[in-house]
Formats: structure tokens, C-alpha cells, sequence
């Protein structure tokens, strides 16, 4: 133990706690944005489809009329609105998106109900295909229903579909995106913080000055690397107990696997950061080019919109982004619950990742020290 | 006036100058559009969907066929002790319908019989495309196999407005503009600004004739020019591209984007006064940046979804409106009718982030 506090190695990875401690900025980097970004995304991102504002047009006006009316309300799904007056004014709130669905219930209803062939105008504000696809087929559900509820007592469909939903039985979008914004928010402060940690000793001018000490280049960058390592490793804590706390993200599967798989991701986050700063003289072109990398970075890793939804040519792409691989992983163990026999695809490329990027940033940093 | 279209020369000569700086201005917003109108996709096709049928009947093939004949779904096989659910905690199949032995002889005799289906929900919201899917394949089924009466009492005629074959590129790409065109003149702006401070040329700027108001419309003048390249450019490929076309009256996407691009630089003018160095102000502007126009904007999921205290916030922010705007442009087409409101709240919020620069720059000056 002794000998190790003597070796310079040691020595260096004191300085640099020592520098990240009394950097204010990189403190702040570290705490506040995973902590906004997670709050932010966790309750901003909702694909629910509720409360859709509908505006019904009953010419009717009679107990079967009031009775549909009532069927299309009462699950949450459809909000009611004050009706409309006219079906020009119905149109015009549609138009101008003030309604989400209008319904026309025509005056010859009921004459209509009796001989057995009435009708219903649906019109469906669309520009929203997503939520607008799912309103319809509610919509078409409901009518089926009240259909039945006409012609039978019995209310029971000869062949019903049970939907039973793994995982996230509330469909509470939150614990959708959690997973998907820790990836987000390892991703950017990773790369940015360790570019930084690299970049700035070239800054400043001091890198001459270790060049000078004992240490061996590879010392070098590892101990600027150990420290954010660790400190990383606390955001990903800090994101896990603010999704637990918040947002009562469950966790399924085993806590050590998720450890290892996310220090293994760090490991690629804080290589690309390292490798853009040793690309470059200064930090704000270690910034920007980070962030040229980072947006693509996120928006084909499924953070925000699910990988599956994407078009073969960009699923297939996106095998290429490790923020990918690493968020299925999280979503697998904090929701599912598997473990490596079902992500071990998904760990070895983190795996693989892992080693050429650290390879790389090292012969990197390696060459132009020499 | 003079001094300003002066400022505004100098400032278009150095932005020529920089590569890096050219190349965010024009080819990452392109690169961004790209990605976002491609791959930003809610609604999944081609849902890989296991079928357990324990029944083997004619029957429950036909459910089978029908399910598989919808687009939607895709046919995946998979074996083990307990294939439907070890299918899906594997990640082969995102559904398994399971249907019960007996199936085919309890409807013939016409007692009411439960299909399963087990969806990963996971993804919150193809768990329910994946239900409203599987829920009209069974009432196709039901129609089918005459399980229903072939006339309906009611029938509902749906049309849907806008966007009949719920292409949600219609829906994405309008969007797109707003937070790309939000995202990157800003930048640009600050990033200006604050250089200006850092290379201490802004001591030369005191020392001269010009006035902080000058300078500030000088300098957004110059990158206001940029930003309307960029709108031109990305707005154009954009409806190139993804086959956008107008809905109606264009004059308020005209207006608008003018003031939008406005509102963007003088939120990067604002940013780049106040921070201290390049790294805060990319810093910042990202962040900030980044986190509105995607998230509070109604940019992919509706803003009436925001819970209370956070659903204030879409209200002061600017691609919210503008979002707005160049939807109704390209999808809805009610015009100045529909979107008066937008275009004066951009305008407002403009005049807001402008007296805050200005202010800013004012307490700069003194300082030093």
C-alpha cells in the first residue's frame, strides 16, 4: 500500500482530484444537468393518449344519442368539450385544432336506430398521426360496443382479445424514457467532461510540465481518468435513486450487472472524450465538435423515439451507436428484468466498443505526447 | 444606420472565414433534418408477434392468417417450455397471442372465449398500438367468421382531417424546422458573441463610436441574414425531401420564420452576453437549447400531456409557436385564421429576449 501512495501514478491522481474539486464548473456539469435533464424528460416526454378534447354535435338529442355520447366519455380517453352549435363551427374547431375528435350524431338518428342502419360523422384532427391512429381505433372499439349493447343483453364479445401488459402493467411512459435519458445524460457529460479533462492541460500550457515528471504517458491519461471515472459512476447512482424516488422506475433485474455493463459504457463515453481532446488545441472546438457527435448520437439510440419505429436502414445504422446498446440494457434490466442470456448481444458490442475506443484514445494520446 | 450595416459587413466576412462555423451553420442543421425526418418514428411496423395456438383448429389458423395479414405484424416462431413469454423477455417477439385449446369448439357453441395476448410494454406507446392492433384484427375476425351481425344499428363514418394515410412524416418534418432553425442560429449567435469577449476585441468595440444597441443590431442583422440562408436551405430540402407542400395561405410561415429566426438569435445574443466563455455559452445554448424545442414544444408528443406546473413552460417558448405555425402550413392550412396568435407571441417574446441582451451588454460595459 505504501509503496503504491509513493509511485507518481498516485501522485497524479491526486492532482487531478484535487484540480476537479476546486472546479466549480465541472461540478456543476457533473450534478445539475443529469439532474434536470432526467426531471425534464421523465415527465415532459408522454405519448399517453387521454383526455383527447371532443366535441360532439348531437341533432338528436335523445336517450340512445345521450347513451353513445356517454360510451365515447366515460373511459378518460375522450374528454367532452362544450358542444358545438353547427357543423361549420364543429369544423372550424378541428381545423384550428381546438378539438381532437368531433362527432356528428345526424336529427334522423333515432328514425334511423329503429330500421337499423344509422349513422355517425367522425372526424379525427390527424395531423397527429400516432395519437390520431390510436383515437380511431378506440373509437371503432366503442361503436362496436354500443352496437352490442343494442342488439343483446349479453355484453361479452364471442371472441375477446385480453391485452396483458409485461413490464410496465400502467403504461406509465416514464419508465419508458428514464432508462433511455440515464443513456442520454452518460453519453453527454461523459464526453464532454473527460474532452475537457484532456484538452485543458494543452490550454493552459501545462502539459510540457508532465511531460517533464517520471510518470509514463499512459499514467497520465489514466489518472485523469480514474477520478471522473468514479464520478460518473455517481451519476449513474444519482440517476438510478431519481428515477427510483421520482418517478418509481422499478428495478427488476440484478444491480451488480448494471454496474459493470454501465462502467463499461463510461469507458466508451469518456474515450470518445478523451480522443476529441487530443484531436484538438482548444475547448470550445472539443465543445462543438462534441456536440456535432452527441446529436446523432442521441437521436438514433432510441432515447427518445423506440429504435423499432425507425426505418430498416437507420435500425441497422444504429447497431453502430453504443448509447444504443447500452440503453436496451438498462431498459432489460430495470424494467424486465433479464439478464445476460437475453442482452448478452447488446454487452458484448458495449464490450467491444469498449476496447477499440480505449485502445485508440490511448495510442492517441500516446502520439502526441511523442 | 450606417454603423450598423457596417458591423453587419464585418460580422458576414469573419462568419465566410470559418470553416467550423460555416459547417454548423449549413451542413449539421442538413444532417439533422435528415436523421430527425427519417428516423424519428413512433408508430412501429412490422412488430415481430409470436403465436401459441394450442387449439390447432381451422378456426384459430384462420385468426392466425388474419393477424399475419395485416401489415402491422410479422410471424415469429421460437420453442422452449414456455414460448410466449421467454419470447418476449428475450426480445424476439415485442407480443404473443396465445390461443386457448377449446377455442374453436366454445365458439361454435357460441360461449364467449378470451384470446391472450402478453405485449411488451416496455415502449409504453407501441404497447398500445400493438393492443388497438391486435383489438381490430379480432373484430375483423369476429365479421369474418359472421361471429357478429353483418349489419351494424350504428355506423360510424371516420374521416381523418389533415392527413388521411397518417404519413407521420407530415407530422415530424414540420417540427423538424422549428427545432433545427431554434437550435442553430443561436448557436452560431453566441458563439459570435462571446468570442468577441474573449479574444478582448470587444474593448475595441467600446472604444470606437458605435453604441451597444448598434452593435447588438449589427450583429444579429448579420447572423439574422445566415439564419434565413439556413431557413431557405432546410425549409426547401425539407419539403423537397419528404414531399411537404402547402395547405394553404403561406404568408404566415413567411412571417413567421422571419421573426422565429429573429427570436433564435436574440436568444443566442442574450445567452452569449451573459456567459463567460465559448464552453459555457455552446454550453448553455445546447442545453437550453436542446431541452425546449425537443421537449417542450409539442415537437413529438402532444403538449396537453405535460403535467401542471410544467406545462406553464411551453407557453414562453418560441418553437412551440412556431411549431405551430409551420404545421398549419404545411398539414392544416387554416392560415392567419388559425395562427394569428403564434405569430404575435413569437413577436413578443422577440422584443423580450432583445430588451434582456440589451441590458445585458449595458451592465458588460460597465464592469469593465
Amino acid at each position: 500500500m505504501r509503496r503504491f501512495l509513493n509511485t507518481p501514478f498516485f501522485a497524479l491522481v491526486l492532482k487531478e482530484i484535487r484540480q476537479i474539486l476546486r472546479n466549480k464548473q465541472l461540478l456543476f456539469l457533473l450534478i445539475i444537468p443529469p439532474i434536470v435533464q432526467l426531471l425534464l424528460y421523465g415527465s415532459a416526454l408522454n405519448p399517453d393518449v387521454q383526455n383527447l378534447k371532443l366535441g360532439v354535435l348531437d341533432y338528436a338529442n335523445v336517450y340512445e344519442s345521450r347513451e353513445l355520447v356517454a360510451a365515447l366519455t366515460e373511459n378518460g380517453i375522450f374528454a367532452a368539450q362544450t358542444p358545438p352549435v353547427s357543423e361549420a363551427e364543429l369544423s372550424d374547431r378541428v381545423e384550428t385544432g381546438k378539438l381532437a375528435v368531433g362527432v356528428v350524431i345526424p336529427p334522423e338518428f333515432p328514425r334511423r336506430l329503429a330500421a337499423g342502419n344509422a349513422e355517425i360523422q367522425i372526424l379525427i384532427d390527424a395531423v397527429n398521426a400516432n395519437t390520431a391512429g390510436i383515437a380511431n381505433s378506440y373509437l371503432s372499439q366503442i361503436v362496436l360496443q354500443y352496437n352490442r349493447r343494442l342488439k343483446t343483453t349479453q355484453t361479452a364479445l364471442p371472441v375477446q382479445a385480453q391485452v396483458l401488459f409485461l413490464y410496465n402493467p400502467g403504461l406509465t411512459s416514464s419508465w419508458f424514457f428514464i432508462p433511455g435519458v440515464m443513456g442520454l445524460v452518460l453519453t453527454l457529460i461523459g464526453t464532454i467532461t473527460s474532452a475537457i479533462a484532456v484538452v485543458k492541460e494543452k490550454d493552459v500550457g501545462t502539459l510540457e510540465q508532465l511531460l517533464m515528471t517520471p510518470a509514463a504517458s499512459w499514467e497520465i491519461l489514466l489518472a485523469k481518468v480514474v477520478p471522473l471515472f468514479f464520478l460518473l459512476m455517481g451519476d449513474v447512482l444519482l440517476a438510478l435513486t431519481l428515477g427510483r424516488v421520482v418517478f418509481r422506475v422499478p428495478f427488476q433485474g440484478n444491480f451488480l450487472l448494471l454496474m459493470v455493463l454501465s462502467a463499461c459504457y463510461l469507458f466508451v463515453t469518456i474515450s470518445i472524450g478523451a480522443l476529441l481532446g487530443t484531436i484538438y488545441q482548444q475547448q470550445q472546438q472539443v465543445l462543438l465538435t462534441a456536440f456535432f457527435i452527441n446529436m446523432p448520437m442521441v437521436e438514433t439510440s432510441g432515447a427518445i423515439a423506440p429504435v423499432e419505429s425507425m426505418p430498416p436502414f437507420f435500425q441497422t445504422l444504429s447497431l453502430l451507436n453504443p448509447m444504443r446498446h447500452y440503453i436496451a440494457i438498462v431498459r432489460g434490466i430495470l424494467l424486465k428484468g433479464v439478464g445476460l442470456e437475453a442482452l448478452w448481444m447488446h454487452a458484448l458490442a458495449l464490450v467491444v466498443f469498449a476496447i477499440v475506443l480505449v485502445t485508440i484514445s490511448t495510442r492517441q494520446f500516446r502520439n502526441q505526447l511523442s | 444606420m450606417k454603423r450598423i450595416l457596417a458591423q453587419c459587413k464585418k460580422e458576414l466576412v469573419q462568419f465566410r472565414r470559418d470553416r467550423l462555423t460555416l459547417a454548423l451553420a449549413f451542413l449539421l442543421p442538413f444532417i439533422t433534418l435528415l436523421i430527425f425526418g427519417f428516423a424519428i418514428r413512433l408508430e412501429s411496423k412490422d412488430i415481430p408477434v409470436i403465436v401459441q395456438d394450442f387449439d390447432h383448429s381451422n378456426l384459430s389458423r384462420s385468426f392466425t392468417e388474419r393477424l399475419y395479414g395485416t401489415n402491422q405484424f410479422t410471424p415469429r416462431q421460437w420453442s422452449g417450455s414456455n414460448p410466449a413469454r421467454d419470447a418476449i423477455d428475450m426480445g424476439i417477439a415485442k407480443a404473443a397471442v396465445i390461443i386457448p385449446p377449446k377455442f374453436s369448439s366454445q365458439v361454435r357453441a357460441g360461449i364467449p372465449t378470451t384470446i391472450q395476448v402478453l405485449v411488451d410494454a416496455a415502449d409504453v406507446n407501441n404497447a398500445r398500438v400493438v393492443q388497438a392492433g391486435v383489438q381490430s384484427v379480432t373484430n375483423f375476425f369476429m365479421q369474418d367468421q359472421r361471429l357478429l351481425p353483418t349489419t351494424s344499428t350504428v355506423t360510424a363514418h371516420t374521416r381523418l382531417w389533415f392527413n388521411p394515410g397518417r404519413l407521420e412524416s407530415l407530422f415530424i418534418v414540420p417540427g423538424t424546422f422549428g427545432v433545427v432553425l431554434w437550435i442553430f442560429p443561436s448557436l452560431l449567435m453566441a458563439i459570435a458573441m462571446v468570442r468577441e469577449r474573449e479574444k478582448g476585441t470587444i474593448l475595441q468595440v467600446y472604444t470606437s463610436n458605435i453604441s451597444a444597441v448598434e452593435l447588438l443590431l449589427g450583429k444579429g442583422l448579420a447572423y439574422w441574414l445566415i439564419a434565413i440562408c439556413e431557413a431557405i436551405l432546410i425549409i426547401g430540402m425539407g419539403a423537397l425531401l419528404f414531399h411537404l407542400s402547402f395547405a394553404g395561405d403561406p404568408t404566415p410561415l413567411l412571417f413567421g420564420t422571419l421573426i422565429f429566426l429573429a427570436d433564435s438569435i436574440l436568444f443566442g445574443l442574450m445567452l452569449g452576453v451573459k456567459a463567460d466563455s465559448q464552453a459555457e455559452a455552446v454550453q448553455g445554448v445546447s442545453l437550453i437549447g436542446f431541452v425546449t424545442s425537443l421537449l417542450l414544444s409539442g415537437f413529438i408528443y402532444p403538449l396537453n400531456n405535460i403535467p401542471f406546473p410544467l406545462s406553464l413552460v411551453p407557453n414562453v417558448i418560441p418553437a412551440r409557436y412556431f411549431i405551430d405555425i409551420s404545421r398549419d402550413a404545411f398539414v392544416r392550412g387554416t392560415g392567419w385564421a388559425g395562427v394569428w396568435l403564434s405569430v404575435v407571441m413569437l413577436f413578443v417574446l422577440g422584443f423580450f429576449f432583445f430588451n434582456v441582451a440589451r441590458k445585458g451588454l449595458d451592465r458588460m460595459q460597465l464592469s469593465d
